[in-house]
């Protein structure tokens, strides 16, 4: 029993403290004392942080549609490759998963940035299409938002799809099914938690990304997380009460997607149970738990 | 579903397209790395190792490397520290409480670096403890934010390897707890618990948010300083940037490696 | 009284439910007594709280006289067999074997001997430096039976040892594991749900019900005689019967009981020329066919006769007559085959 002291001391003073401080700082008035939502009041007023809120969740429910409907596809594509082929093709693109944040801006900015390759050989090559193409801007961000959307939605999506039998298959099938019935009425249905549970993960990612939008256009484009960074500048936060407002705003609708993806999950695990072995599902379990969070990493 | 031996056309080509769309950015940040100068054509006209040489002898790239390197080893020695008898005592002797932590270790998921950082600056730039801006901070902050992996790796490592059970059989075989768990619980579940550290100093050395956040102007890892050299030479951050890359690789490999090896150990 | 472990009044609840319920029950030295009944009746809880795995909310448990009950379990001297072998996957199959010794600090000298012995016994010799997880199941148990005895422990506990192991090797094992307990006359109590297995098994059964011990006694006599309706039902295929089903059968009964069973095998068919002129004290009784089947040296039919379904069971010697679905058929029953059952709980 005394191995959990320090656990809990550690879980309190850097997991449970910052949150209740964070909380309580948004509902106290700035002298400390009494009870006040002004700060939701204001931030519901601001035109300014309003739209802040407005492009992350435009910017993560986009990113977080394409990348799933890539993903899918993919993983139904993978799905179709030999083992050895396959455990390939899925090493690959859980490797570029580890490519987010600062260096995967960066790496945008290489290819599509105002100097960047595809840029000036679009330009040389007279391609007005891409003529105006602007990385730092909404379609410049949702691009590379999608890219660590899709290795993140393929590794949470193609275990799903073992979970689906051959053996459905050719039972529908000789039910007189279509293959396109089948999926529309068995496959899909079957798919369905699974593909909301991930979307959950997703838009919660995006929302929670930091890195890649900031090492991308600094302060220049308005999102949640930024705009919150920005009141917070390095050990002091310049309106710690709005600061913890706009947060627990963020809070609030990843724990939602988060929230989502729980009871998707449970819902999946309610096709699956009956065949699947014990020790299987934990080890997918916990590939899934650790993928999942390999999200934006930083 | 099991895969037919060979995939037809349409599937090759669209992997063929995703992988391209997935490694097009590597690729780029590698050639870049090194170019000597590239702009408006294809591929780089000329080569240089230089990018990399520079990279060597910048005195503030080797301190930020090591700043990144100790500051993970501390974060992830401490966990494994505080976390391996914690959940060694709640796996075997208050398994009701598992639910519980289960939501205290989804809660870093849930909730975004940045939203951490808020709380985490408020609670610890005034009061008591005033302990902002300061690495044991930025510690506190990274314990929990590789807290569901090594919570996971290991609670699953002792339920593979049936702790409840070998424990038992040490204790009716005649062995005190602290002796049993040392002779037959730890070797066991080492190469999981490996695996799981492993993991969660590569998901550190990426961190950026909570750096920067909470201490972006007094401490420089390794991300940091990438950002502030990308604006100054794109050639150098790339080389930076893909050396990164290859290190996170070559961890994630012994990683797969070490997996595989336990895996097949324990199952046998 | 020459009892050996004694255990009295036993009581475990798990928050709400009684798991065990003021079970007593003595062992003589070297007795292999089984504990048989389905699962969550208990029996596993009971082999948990003797071996200290498990703390029992209230009672005693006294082994050569000496109270067990507040002693961890590496004092008291008690060996157990998981179902899961529970071998540790670190250690050599020797290794394992010599753990107990070691934690006793046995030279290695004694450790050395003792193993060789054992690995002798269970006949591993040529494993004896491989791991666990390179052996098979029923080897995997040898080993954790054999590492279990290496501490030479007063009292044996085999918790479902042959549930996880195939068929066959199962029948061999349980033939194995008695050998070395008669041969040791090891103390042994030996928990399982598999009524076969422990008819073949043991000295002495208790089959366990919600926490009760129902019924205790050799094999034949909890084969033959069962007291409960639970009992009846459990240790075979018997025929259990209401009472107005077993006054349609016999016509008359002389006792109150409200429910019967009767052995498949105590029923006979009759042929044509046996029908009418068959012994005095049988009843006869008109049926029909539902369905034969075969299962190796006894044909199993079942009959609708009366309104009440019967399993009859014939030995399959060649020469008795195969009768096919729906046809009829006359049955001869025995009244002093008749058991009357007790009510349950009584």
């Amino acid at each position: 029993m005394l191995g959990l002291v320090p656990f809990v001391l550690v879980i309190l003073a850097f997991q449970f403290a910052p949150l209740l401080s964070m909380l309580t700082g948004s509902i106290r008035q700035e002298d400390g004392s009494g009870f006040t939502l002004d700060y939701y009041v204001s931030i519901i007023q601001s035109a300014y942080y309003m739209k802040a809120v407005k492009n992350s969740i435009l910017i993560s429910i986009c990113s977080s549609v394409v990348g799933i409907a890539i993903g899918l596809v993919s993983a139904y594509s993978i799905t179709r490759f030999a083992p050895a082929v396959r455990d390939r093709l899925l090493m690959l693109s859980n490797m570029t998963s580890n490519f987010a944040g600062v260096p995967l801006a960066f790496a945008y900015i290489i290819l599509l940035g105002n100097n960047g390759v595809f840029t000036l050989l679009f330009k040389q090559w007279g391609w007005s299409v891409f003529g105006d193409f602007n990385l730092y801007s909404w379609t410049g961000l949702v691009l590379v938002y999608v890219y660590f959307q899709v290795p993140l939605a393929l590794l949470l999506l193609y275990p799903s799809f073992y979970g689906i039998r051959d053996q459905w298959q050719e039972a529908a099938s000789l039910l007189g099914a279509s293959p396109w019935q089948f999926w529309r009425t068995v496959g899909l249905p079957i798919l369905t938690p699974a593909i909301f549970g991930t979307l959950g993960i997703l838009f919660a990612n995006a929302m929670g990304a930091y890195a890649t939008a900031y090492a991308l256009v600094g302060g220049n484009y308005n999102l949640l997380a930024i705009r919150i960074g920005s009141l917070v500048s390095g050990d002091v936060v310049n309106q710690p009460q709005l600061g913890s407002a706009l947060a627990v705003i963020l809070a609030l609708t990843t724990l939602l997607a988060v929230i989502l993806n729980h009871q998707m999950t449970k819902r999946a695990a309610w096709f699956s149970s009956r065949h699947t072995l014990k020790q299987a599902s934990r080890r997918k379990s916990l590939y899934r738990r650790f993928t999942e969070a390999k999200g934006e990493a930083g | 579903m099991t895969a037919q031996a060979k995939a037809g056309w349409m599937h090759r080509n669209l992997m063929l397209l995703l992988m391209m769309y997935l490694l097009l950015p590597l690729l780029a940040t590698g050639l870049y790395a090194f170019a000597k100068d590239w702009q408006d054509s294809l591929l780089p006209d000329r080569w240089t190792f230089e990018w990399f040489g520079g990279m060597f002898r910048d005195i503030r790239f080797l301190d930020a490397l090591w700043t990144s390197f100790y500051l993970c080893l501390i974060s992830v020695t401490l966990s494994l520290v505080i976390m391996l008898p914690a959940v060694f005592v709640i796996t075997i002797y208050l398994p009701r409480w598992e639910s519980f932590m289960k939501g205290v270790v989804v809660l870093p998921y849930a909730v975004p670096g940045v939203v951490a950082a808020v709380g985490l600056i408020r609670t610890y730039s005034s009061g008591p403890i005033d302990i902002a801006g300061t690495a044991y901070l930025l510690i506190g902050a990274y314990f929990i934010a590789i807290l569901p992996y090594m919570y996971q790796g290991i609670r699953n490592s002792l339920l593979t390897v049936s702790a409840v059970e070998l424990l038992s059989a040490a204790e009716l075989l005649g062995a005190h707890r602290m002796r049993a768990f040392v002779t037959v619980i730890l070797p066991n579940i080492w190469p999981g618990v490996i695996v799981s550290t492993l993991l969660s100093f590569s998901v550190l050395f990426g961190e950026f948010v909570l750096t920067n956040m909470l201490v972006g102007g007094h401490i420089q890892t390794i991300q940091i300083y990438l950002v502030q050299r990308m604006n100054e030479s794109g050639h150098l951050a790339s080389a930076i940037a893909i050396s990164y890359f290859v290190f996170i690789l070559l961890l994630s490999m012994v990683l797969m490696k070490l997996g595989k090896r336990m895996n097949g150990g324990v199952r046998g | 009284m020459n009892d050996y472990l004694e255990l009295q009044a036993i009581r475990k609840n798990f928050g709400n439910t009684r798991v065990l319920d003021n079970v007593d029950l003595q062992i003589r030295e070297g007795e292999l007594v089984t504990l048989l009944g389905p699962s969550g009746c208990g029996k596993s809880t009971l082999l948990r709280c003797i071996a200290g795995l498990a703390d029992p909310d209230s009672g005693r448990i006294l082994l050569e006289k000496k109270d067990l009950t507040q002693l961890p379990p590496r004092s008291r001297e008690v060996g157990m067999v998981f179902q899961s072998y529970a071998l540790f996957p670190n250690l050599t199959v020797r290794e394992n074997m010599e753990y107990g010794l070691k934690m006793r600090r046995a030279s290695k000298d004694v450790m050395r001997r003792r193993s060789e012995e054992l690995l002798a016994l269970v006949d591993l010799e040529d494993k004896r430096d491989a791991y666990p997880q390179q052996l098979s199941g029923g080897q995997q148990q040898r080993v954790a039976l054999a590492r279990s005895l290496a501490v030479q422990p007063k009292l044996l506990l085999l918790d479902e040892p042959l549930s996880a192991l195939d068929a066959k090797i199962r029948k061999n094992l349980r033939t194995e594991i008695r050998e070395i307990q008669k041969r040791f006359k090891m103390t042994t109590i030996f928990v399982t749900h598999d009524q076969e297995e422990a008819l073949t098994v043991s000295d002495r059964i208790c089959i366990m019900n919600k926490g009760v011990i129902v019924q205790d006694g050799i094999p034949e006599a909890l084969y033959n005689s069962p007291r409960t309706e639970f009992v009846a039902r459990f240790m075979g295929s018997y025929n259990v019967l209401t009472r107005s089903e077993a006054m349609r059968l016999f016509d008359r009964l002389d006792c109150m009981e409200e429910s019967f069973a009767i052995r498949p095998e105590s029923i006979t068919l009759l042929n044509e020329a046996e029908e009418g002129n068959d012994r005095k004290d049988r009843v006869q009784v008109e049926g029909t066919v539902q369905s034969v089947s075969v299962l190796g040296n006894i044909i199993r039919y079942i009959v609708q006769a009366k309104d009440v379904r019967l399993t009859v069971d014939i030995l399959n010697d060649g020469r008795s007559l195969r009768l096919g679905e729906l046809s009829n058929v006359c049955l001869a029953l025995d009244p002093s085959q008749l058991l009357k059952l007790e009510k349950e709980g009584a």
